[in-house]
């Protein structure tokens, strides 16, 4: 750490209070955002926290004058938090983030207006990172990591400033996202109900205004929500509005999206492009990909097994197990097309011992019985046209498009 | 409630006097503008004190009360824009009246305990009736008032039923006062303070009237003291006044609600609230006169944040009194008076409510804590005793409150909105709280942030404690850089705390010495570093009385509350005298003493004695409940004599004098016993100064034997701040403290819930629950006495905290049984337990229980996220064993509805995973034949489907081997038949499922055994078959 003589420090604490003072005055919400945010205004913010350990006499700096003491509870805290921060303290500095946080809060109600809205999204953000590396550090210690939890009770509080009427309520969306973040992070996405209900169900603000990024990560997030719920074609819906308005450049965001929407799409027949896999880096569905295509069963449940850590942790794995049953369909219609070239005439009749035998040569050990239950599940699921035979062993085709794709629709269940 | 009908009956002999009362105050112009006023904003409380003064007021004495509310009010009103603010303006009027005690104990300062701030009401009253002279607060007896009250207080009580019912409806549930038995009011503390149960049963008590009425007397007496004590005393100068006034309502404000809170409770009425204002008031008076103004000044400057945080009431209050605010809103009548009253009270009440709710302890163990810690030996009665012991920690956490100043802060300040919810952190604030009473060394943080996030305060770094201690400008350099050298040495928080209290009294003694700007700081020696562990202890001791009352449901033990304001007293008095002895009548005498000298000293000395009189009788009546609990009785005993002894007091003159006096007034009026019980009474507000001894008496009873629940409350209660506080590592707490080790040699034992403390001797220590197990593990009683018997093994265990082998292994056969029994219930209890075992590293049947949890969340609660969470936590160990292999087949061939391996793998389940299965079976079943009727055409075997899903099912195969397949055949025909599907014999006779007529004419039966709960288990009829068939 650099030395700082006191009236180095001295000088650098009164800018950063004319600042944030002018700012308020000003309603100049850029500057003022920039006066939160540790992660990105570092090269600012961590000078001044060098000084403030040099000048110790801050809050009495604060509260000299009315211009800055006034603002005493959001500063005096706000310090703390940026002294701990900058020794790495980082639970310390959350707990006093959270403080200066919450009496912004209280100011942030109290002006009519919602100018300073950006300063708030400035510390949703920081206040979730904070909580998380301070996690971090608490479970380094051993100790129970409870900070985001908390960080999310408090968004959630910011949530119930800005949800109601009138201006603010633009920024209810990007609160929203933050909470996202955490409950997935967390892991009680069920949290996420309430927030979306309030969202969805709100008249007096069209989604549409909400801002465009806002928009994005909350369709983002409802999206995956819905491929838990294996409800595909909302999840679709979603997923897709997120992709299709998400900035083009980004194309971290794009791989996030599509590590949903590739499933989703899969799910209900559509079988992206290898190239895009291969752009997006997202491979590991390419084998799974392939065995649609071919209706290679051994290659799906290999590819699973491959991924089945990354797929599990992702969420997808159930999602990508119920293509094995698209599979069969691919591998009966091959099994159809290969009998229609032999003998035209008898295509449409099945035997139960070619479809075993078929599945013998992918290496798949299943006996009548469990290829009789697959059939019939297929046809009951809709997949193939027809009837099965007991008697004979014998899958009978519809002579009418016997296996009908899917177009967007989810395998019946 | 009891008191409720008390109250009830009251207001009705009141009746005629309300009719009166009302005339004349209508006639007021003043009452109806209130009333107006009140209309709007729903201040209950001030619209009700209002009234209730009115009536009593016959005299000039209430004009000038009159104009004085209006005049605050109005001007407050004007200031303040916010509608938190006028809430609080509004509640003014029985801070006020809560002030009025206070006001009137300073003056009096006769006696120097709590009661002596009662009988100091009570004083105040009778003048007021008189109106005309304020001051004669000796002269008029007690008797006197006592009779005169009754009559008043009708007319008081009745008035504001009238207002209400003016005002509208908001109010009138107000008015329904039946409530108020408990509510007693601060002023009405001295009777409830000493007898608390006596007074709800009403026994020594004239009624609960009584209590009502002192209220209004308080107001009154407020009124008159107010208007007449500063005029008379200008030497105090104005400003303190209004300062004082101001301040003390919007600080009083929350401590307000508590006290209603507390009637309502219709426990005993916390004299606290009252006594709380106290320090408020002393302070106002005491900045003028002190010489030390500097030194006093600063401190509370310091704190004024606090105040502000009156917009927060409930927050504030809380870090203020924490111990009465959570238990009081409990009261099932407190709720309902308050939903009666204004929405914006029940917001707060409720969130006071839920701190206690969450935090539901037994109230016995902290009780007996306190008497030990504190040593506080209340002769009254268990009761009292334990408030007693509150007091004296809630003294730390007062000062912050008393603020001069506020008035002018306030205006800016206030505005922050309220939050009730924060009042979650309740726990936190009163702990901080505690901590900066004691230390000061929070300089002007707001009470709020401190609630919200305790642990800043304490890193405050030595800089900051100095600033805290001097007031930036006000103070030499020099002095400065002496008390940063002094905190400089500090090692940890507790150091600092104890450096800052005696660099706070050198200071304040240089001060009064005039030393302050002479001395010559830079070579003044370092005094030597305090023994920071006591100063600690008796913080933490503060801090565990202070978070007690969460605990506290019962009514008769929530007394704490009351006693809160003394502690601020205290303080301040400690501020002002400037001398760190411990003195014998420490917190009030000293601060009387204090607020004396503004005063005429005649004036409070006749007071005293009258308020000890009256005291006295109260006691006497008092006694006679207290004894009851001998054993408790017994313990606070002890506490006393060790304090005697251990007290070598080395008061200053003037204290020791007064101290003389005093006793000589009480020796006067009354026997030696109840001198003796006073004056330990008083000794309980030493413990702020005088640490030494009380902690030293307090380890070895600590040490001594039936102090096993003390001990463990000590350390819940501290836990729970430690906790509540986050700042502190749970490993600090000694959890060993906290172990029952039980001594019961019997094996066999019935569960039963506990409801208190578990008693060591009906706890089963390790070796005997082990031989327990083994009995129930070859027993062959039926499942429902096993569960029994296990529940009561988990019990011991974890009483004992034990946690290990024979845990897992008591959990593992519990989970076992209940899952061959189908008690998922009592499967997920233990499968949570298990869960955090094997996580703690003790090796069990990690995967059989992760093959059942899996297969639990396949095939019961089908949670998508729960299974693919549990899947990814598999680890590569566990999905090599067997029972995992199979659990992950089993899920594999239920989402893909596989129903031919479903049944397959139910047939070579390994473990318990046929009892899963077996619930799932009748569904994968009924889809298996719904999905054949679909797809088979035109007709499928019986037989087939019989060997495809299984039947026979798994119990019926014992019976029959040789006709095995003819069984499955009836079975699977009845079960076809059973659910809609129709079959038919073919021309060889085998029969055969109509697969088209079927697929239309499925249906799921309804199950025989459903109950509505869901829970078949429960089902009365089924639960008492089974239990007898299974006896037999």
């Amino acid at each position: 750490m650099a030395y700082v003589s006191m009236g180095e420090a001295h000088r650098r604490i009164t800018d950063y209070l004319n600042r944030f003072s002018d700012a308020v005055y000003s309603q100049d919400v850029v500057s003022l955002k920039l006066l939160f945010s540790f992660s990105s205004n570092s090269h600012f913010l961590l000078p001044l926290a060098d000084a403030l350990n040099v000048f110790q006499d801050a809050n009495r700096l604060i509260k000299q004058s009315d211009k800055y003491s006034q603002f005493g509870e959001i500063i005096v805290p706000l310090f703390r938090s940026l002294q701990n921060y900058r020794i790495g303290n980082l639970v310390d500095a959350y707990h006093a983030f959270e403080k200066s946080a919450n009496a912004f809060l209280q100011e942030f109600r109290n002006w009519e207006s919602a100018w300073a809205l950006e300063s708030l999204y400035v510390i949703a953000y920081e206040i979730r990172v904070l909580a998380e590396r301070a996690d971090r550090e608490l479970a380094a210690n051993g100790k129970s990591p409870e900070k985001l939890k908390a960080a999310g009770s408090f968004l959630m509080k910011v949530f119930g400033v800005l949800a109601g009427k009138g201006a603010k309520r633009v920024g209810a969306l990007y609160v929203t996202c933050q909470l996202f973040k955490i409950y997935f992070k967390l892991g009680t996405v069920h949290l996420c109900r309430s927030v979306i209900r309030s969202i969805d169900t709100a008249r007096i603000f069209d989604f549409e205004e909400f801002p465009k990024r806002d928009k994005v990560t909350y369709m983002y997030y409802t999206g995956r929500l819905e491929v838990f719920n294996e409800n595909f074609p909302d999840a679709d819906q979603k997923l897709s509005y997120a992709l299709t308005h998400c900035n083009p450049r980004s194309e971290a965001n794009i791989r996030m999206i599509l590590k949903y929407l590739i499933p989703v799409k899969l799910s209900i027949g559509i079988l992206p492009e290898e190239w895009m896999l291969e752009k997006y880096n997202l491979v590991e569905y390419s084998n799974i990909v392939q065995a649609l295509r071919r209706g290679d069963l051994r290659l799906l449940r290999h590819a699973l097994q491959e991924h089945e850590d990354r797929f599990l942790r992702s969420g997808v794995y159930l999602v990508l197990e119920k293509l094995e049953l698209q599979v069969f369909q691919r591998l009966f219609k091959k099994i159809y097309i290969i009998q229609k070239q032999k003998d035209p005439s008898k295509a449409h009749q099945m035997k139960l011992e070619v479809i075993v035998k078929a599945l013998k040569w992918l290496e798949m050990d299943m006996d009548v019985d469990e290829v009789e239950c697959i059939v019939a599940i297929l046809i009951h699921k809709n997949l193939v046209k027809g009837y099965f035979a007991h008697k004979s062993k014998v899958v009978v085709l519809s002579k009418q498009d016997p296996f009908p794709k899917l177009n967007g629709r989810p395998v019946n269940s | 409630m009891m008191n409720q009908g008390g109250n009830t009956q009251t207001v009705a002999s009141l009746d005629p006097n309300l009719v009166e009362n009302v005339g004349f105050e209508w006639g007021t112009g003043f009452e109806l503008k209130f009333v107006e006023h009140f209309r709007n904003r729903y201040v209950v409380d001030a619209s009700q004190s209002q009234t209730s003064y009115l009536p009593s007021t016959t005299g000039s004495g209430a004009v000038s009360w009159n104009t004085h509310g209006v005049d605050n009010r109005s001007i407050e009103n004007g200031i303040l824009p916010n509608s938190t603010y006028h809430h609080e303006q509004h509640t003014e009027p029985l801070v006020r009246n809560v002030q009025d005690g206070v006001n009137v104990t300073s003056v009096a300062s006769s006696s120097s305990l709590g009661t002596t701030a009662v009988s100091q009401d009570y004083s105040g009253y009778t003048p007021y009736p008189n109106s005309s002279d304020p001051y004669s607060y000796g002269n008029t007896g007690y008797q006197g008032y006592y009779s005169s009250y009754q009559q008043q207080p009708n007319h008081s009580y009745s008035q504001p039923v009238g207002a209400y019912q003016n005002t509208g409806a908001p109010y009138q549930p107000i008015s329904s006062f039946p409530n108020s038995g408990s509510y007693p009011g601060p002023a009405s503390y001295s009777g409830t303070y000493y007898h608390p149960g006596d007074y709800q049963k009403a026994g020594s008590y004239p009624s609960s009237g009584y209590n009502n009425q002192t209220n209004s007397w308080n107001e009154g007496s407020y009124a008159n003291y107010n208007s007449h004590q500063y005029s008379n005393y200008p030497a105090d100068a104005t400003g303190s006044y209004n300062s004082g006034t101001a301040a003390a309502p919007s600080l009083q404000y929350p401590q307000q609600y508590k006290q209603w809170t507390d009637y309502y409770g219709s426990t005993e009425v916390s004299c606290a609230p009252g006594t709380e204002n106290m320090p408020v008031a002393t302070t106002s008076n005491q900045v003028p006169t002190a010489p030390g103004v500097t030194a006093g000044y600063p401190t509370t400057n310091s704190q004024l944040p606090t105040t502000y945080t009156l917009p927060w009431q409930q927050d504030s209050s809380s870090s203020q009194m924490p111990p009465l605010q959570p238990t009081a809103p409990i009261n099932g009548s407190h709720d309902s008076y308050w939903k009666h009253g204004a929405p914006s009270f029940q917001n707060h009440h409720v969130s006071h409510v839920q701190p206690q709710f969450q935090k539901p302890m037994d109230s016995k163990t902290p009780y007996d804590n306190f008497q030990e810690q504190q040593k506080v030996a209340c002769p009254q009665g268990p009761n009292l005793q334990y408030p007693t012991a509150q007091q004296t920690p809630q003294s730390f956490q007062s000062p912050p409150v008393q603020t001069p100043l506020l008035d002018n802060r306030r205006t800016s300040k206030l505005q922050i909105p309220t939050n009730p919810r924060i009042a979650s952190n309740l726990a936190i604030g009163l702990q901080k709280t505690d901590k900066d009473g004691s230390t000061a060394t929070s300089a002007a943080k707001p009470a709020y942030v401190r609630i919200s996030l305790p642990k800043p305060n304490e890193k405050v770094s030595s800089h900051d404690a100095a600033d805290s201690i001097l007031k930036p400008g006000m103070f030499p350099k020099s002095l400065r850089g002496y008390v940063e050298r002094a905190l400089g040495r500090c090692k940890d928080d507790t150091e600092m705390a104890a450096c800052q209290a005696v660099m706070k009294e050198i200071i304040t003694k240089a001060t009064a010495d005039g030393t302050l700007y002479t001395r010559d700081w830079d070579t003044e020696p370092l005094f030597p570093l305090p023994n920071a562990e006591l100063v600690n202890k008796d913080l933490q001791n503060s801090t565990a009385v202070s978070a007690l009352p969460k605990y506290k449901r019962s009514p008769s033990r929530r007394t704490k509350s009351r006693w809160e304001p003394l502690p601020e007293e205290k303080l301040i008095s400690k501020l002002a005298t400037a001398s760190n002895d411990t003195v014998k009548f420490s917190g009030w005498t000293r601060s009387n003493e204090k607020d004396k000298k503004p005063f005429s000293g005649n004036m409070s000395k006749e007071n005293g004695l009258n308020n000890i009189k009256f005291l006295l009788s109260e006691q006497k009546s008092a006694n006679k409940s207290a004894q009851r609990p001998v054993k408790r009785q017994r313990l606070a005993a002890d506490g006393f004599n060790a304090r005697d002894n251990g007290d070598a007091s080395s008061d200053s003159d003037k204290e020791q004098s007064l101290a003389t006096y005093y006793s000589g007034a009480i020796a006067l009026a009354n026997s030696p016993e109840e001198r003796m019980r006073r004056e330990n009474r008083s000794k309980r507000f030493e413990k702020g100064q005088g640490n030494r001894a009380e902690t030293n008496h307090f380890k070895p009873r600590n040490a001594g034997a039936g102090n096993l629940y003390a001990r463990r409350a000590s350390a819940l209660v501290i836990s729970k701040s430690y906790e509540d506080g986050g700042s502190r590592a749970v490993e600090d707490i000694d959890w060993d403290a906290l172990t029952v080790k039980g001594t019961c040699q019997e094996i066999e034992k019935r569960y039963l819930r506990l409801t208190s403390a578990p008693d060591p001797s009906t706890v089963r220590p390790e070796e005997v629950l082990e031989k327990a197990l083994l009995m129930v593990q070859n027993s062959q009683k039926n499942y429902l006495y096993k569960c029994d018997q296990l529940k009561s093994i988990r019990q011991d265990l974890t009483v004992q905290r034990i946690r290990n082998h024979l845990t897992v292994r008591v959990y593992e056969t519990h989970a076992r049984l209940a899952i061959e029994y189908g008690d998922l219930p009592e499967y997920n209890q233990c499968q949570s337990q298990l869960k955090i075992l094997y996580a703690e590293g003790i090796e069990g049947c990690q995967s059989e229980f992760s093959a059942y949890n899996l297969l639990c969340v396949i095939l019961h609660s089908n949670n998508k996220k729960e299974l693919l969470s549990g899947m990814s936590r598999l680890s590569n160990v566990a999905k090599e064993d067997e029972t995992v292999k199979h659990a992950l087949a089993v899920r594999a061939a239920v989402t893909s509805g596989n129903y031919v391996t479903f049944f397959r793998l139910y047939k070579t389940a390994p473990n318990l995973n046929t009892c899963f299965m077996d619930l799932h079976v009748e569904k994968m079943r009924f889809k298996a034949v719904s999905c054949m009727s679909r797809s088979y055409r035109p007709t499928v075997p019986v037989s087939y489907i019989a060997q495809v899903l299984g039947f026979p099912s798994v119990s019926l195969t014992n019976e029959g081997c040789d006709d095995k397949d003819s069984d499955g055949i009836e079975e699977c025909v009845e079960w076809l038949k059973a659910h809609g599907a129709s079959v038919v014999a073919d021309n060889n006779g085998d029969l055969q499922l109509d697969a088209k007529a079927s697929s239309s004419s499925l249906f799921m039966p309804e199950p025989e055994d459903a109950v509505s709960h869901g829970d078949s288990n429960l089902a009365v009829n089924d639960f008492l078959t089974r239990a007898s068939s299974s006896t037999s």
